[in-house]
């Protein structure tokens, strides 16, 4: 044992075994970098949490009802609503604003609109150099619906990952439920 | 023209302004080589151990990055340049004045190929050895004069590292020394071809050994680069260096592995020739110039150290004194008496 550490240490053997791996590495194997911008890598899982958006059902009117549950839920607080009263008493949502430098993407405000109004999508690569950029008003976040959400891709949003809780809402005869959404078997 | 300096500067003064004229051009010559190499050492540092890590290194600046190490030079030569309230003002600006100057320097005594040295002098090893030891100087003074922690421990580990392996490292040369007969560098590249096996690496194995681990430490390179080991030291005695201070210090220390380089090239392997046996085997090799071999064994030597930086984790403080102490002074030592008896038994008086 003792003459065999001996040898080890007066012949570098292992020293040399381990040039011997860093050489073969430089040699032999090709750099694993990814070259980004250049080289973009497909996002291989479908349902990323990316870019906010504010969904619009098939008339192209805003599905958001300004309940507030989204804001009331989120854990950054990121999310500002101000609605005010229109005609026919209804509620009408004046400002929605997210603060997406301040957002986590936890996708909690999906998870808690009955409506399926507050959306993520698959998009990341939206860095400026302002900080104003990154402030989502409610007219930048339905645009991005139809940017980021086209034709089938809403619909399959909320067919595979994230099913409104509205479309299940059925009450028994005579129970007052809330006017705008469309309930399951009742007409 | 010759009579004219004649009267004014006292007879033969042509001559005089001949050599000095030579001289100037040389050390331009050397000093603009120097500089791109070790600029460019730089370069091929982070190329090589980026490829031995499966990844690549510049590539942006310039073709291949091949202008990286000029975007480097002018992004710290305008960087604010930092100095601590409690500093030692005078010593913190010479310190790292001292170890460039230092490195440099040695650059006039190494003969690049046959007949081409800034300085023929007669110690030119020794003057070698002279200006290592100035170069801990100015490790010391930039550690002490930084009123810091880690400068200040950064900077005494380091000294007496290099204090240390100092010794370890003239020993092994002794040995050469013996072997050629000179401190002369030409000479001792002389001596080398016309020894039958070329090169001195072969019956000063030992000595070769030891002079590699000790240049590895002398210029506190990995495995010996605690005093500059990130993790544990910030940055060690330069930490509170800012900008082109940090550079010099930064190419000071790649002047240092350019010089050892040069002197295991030239004292070990044999300098600008190629070994006797090779060139009677192939008689075109003796048309390739000098410069070419000693550039390609300078080259090799500084693929080695980026190589062992890349493999090897380490050694901790009290484990790199004792390998400088109890291990390479003796096997230098050993190495001397070795070769000294071997002379004498071959020149007669054994």
């Amino acid at each position: 044992m003792i003459t065999n550490k001996l040898f080890k240490t007066i012949s570098f053997i292992e020293i040399i075994k381990g040039l011997g791996v860093t050489l073969r590495t430089l040699l032999f194997s090709p750099p694993v970098t990814r070259r980004y911008p250049v080289k973009v890598r497909v996002l291989s899982k479908p349902g990323f949490r990316g870019l906010h958006a504010l969904a619009k059902d098939e008339e192209g009117k805003m599905k958001c009802v300004g309940c507030g549950l989204c804001g009331a839920y989120c854990p950054s607080q990121c999310i500002h609503i101000y609605t005010t009263e229109g005609e026919d008493n209804s509620k009408i949502v004046e400002r929605y604003e997210i603060d997406t430098a301040r957002c986590i993407y936890c996708g909690f405000c999906v998870e808690a609109c009955p409506f399926g109004a507050i959306t993520l999508s698959e998009h990341y690569e939206y860095s400026t150099y302002s900080k104003a950029d990154l402030y989502m008003t409610k007219e930048k976040l339905l645009e991005n619906w139809g940017k980021y959400f086209p034709g089938d891709k809403g619909r399959q949003y909320f067919r595979d990952f994230w099913h409104p809780l509205s479309e299940d809402f059925h009450g028994h005869e005579g129970q007052a439920m809330f006017s705008k959404i469309k309930m399951k078997g009742k007409e | 023209m010759n009579n004219i300096l004649e009267t004014f500067l006292g007879p033969g003064s042509f001559d005089v302004i001949v050599d000095i004229l030579k001289i100037i051009l040389k050390i331009v010559a050397v000093l603009t080589g120097a500089l791109l190499h070790i600029a460019y050492a730089t370069y091929f540092e982070r190329k090589v151990i980026a490829g031995m890590q499966l990844r690549l290194g510049p590539r942006e600046v310039g073709p291949y990055g091949l202008f990286q190490p000029f975007a480097d030079g002018i992004k710290l030569f305008f960087k604010e340049d930092i100095i601590p309230a409690q500093a030692d003002k005078p010593i913190f600006y010479l310190s790292p004045v001292i170890f460039y100057v230092a490195a440099i320097t040695s650059f006039a005594v190494l003969p690049f190929f046959d007949g081409f040295v800034v300085a023929d002098i007669n110690i030119g090893l020794l003057f070698l050895f002279a200006m290592s030891s100035l170069a801990a100087y100015g490790i010391v003074m930039s550690g002490w004069s930084s009123d810091s922690k880690y400068a200040f421990l950064g900077g005494l580990r380091s000294a007496s590292q290099v204090i240390s392996y100092e010794i370890a490292m003239g020993l092994s040369l002794v040995g050469v020394m013996i072997m050629a007969g000179s401190l002369n560098l030409s000479d001792i590249v002389k001596a080398q071809h016309e020894y039958p096996l070329g090169i001195f690496a072969v019956p000063q194995f030992l000595g070769f050994v030891v002079f590699v681990i000790a240049a590895f430490a002398e210029t506190n390179r990995l495995p010996f680069d605690l005093p500059e080991a990130e993790s544990e030291l910030v940055a060690g005695y330069f930490t509170e260096y800012s900008g082109f201070r940090f550079a010099l210090f930064f190419l000071g220390e790649y002047a240092g592995m350019l010089v050892m380089s040069s002197i295991s090239a030239l004292c070990f392997l044999g300098g600008w020739t190629i070994p006797m046996f090779i060139t009677d085997a192939l008689p075109f090799l003796l048309y390739v110039p000098g410069i070419v071999w000693f550039l390609m064994k300078v080259y090799a030597f500084m693929f080695l150290y980026y190589w062992i930086r890349a493999t090897l984790p380490r050694y901790r403080y009290d484990q790199l004194m004792g390998i400088g102490w109890k291990i390479l002074i003796p096997l230098a030592l050993v190495n001397i008496v070795i070769t000294a008896t071997v002379k004498m038994w071959i020149m007669g008086l054994l």
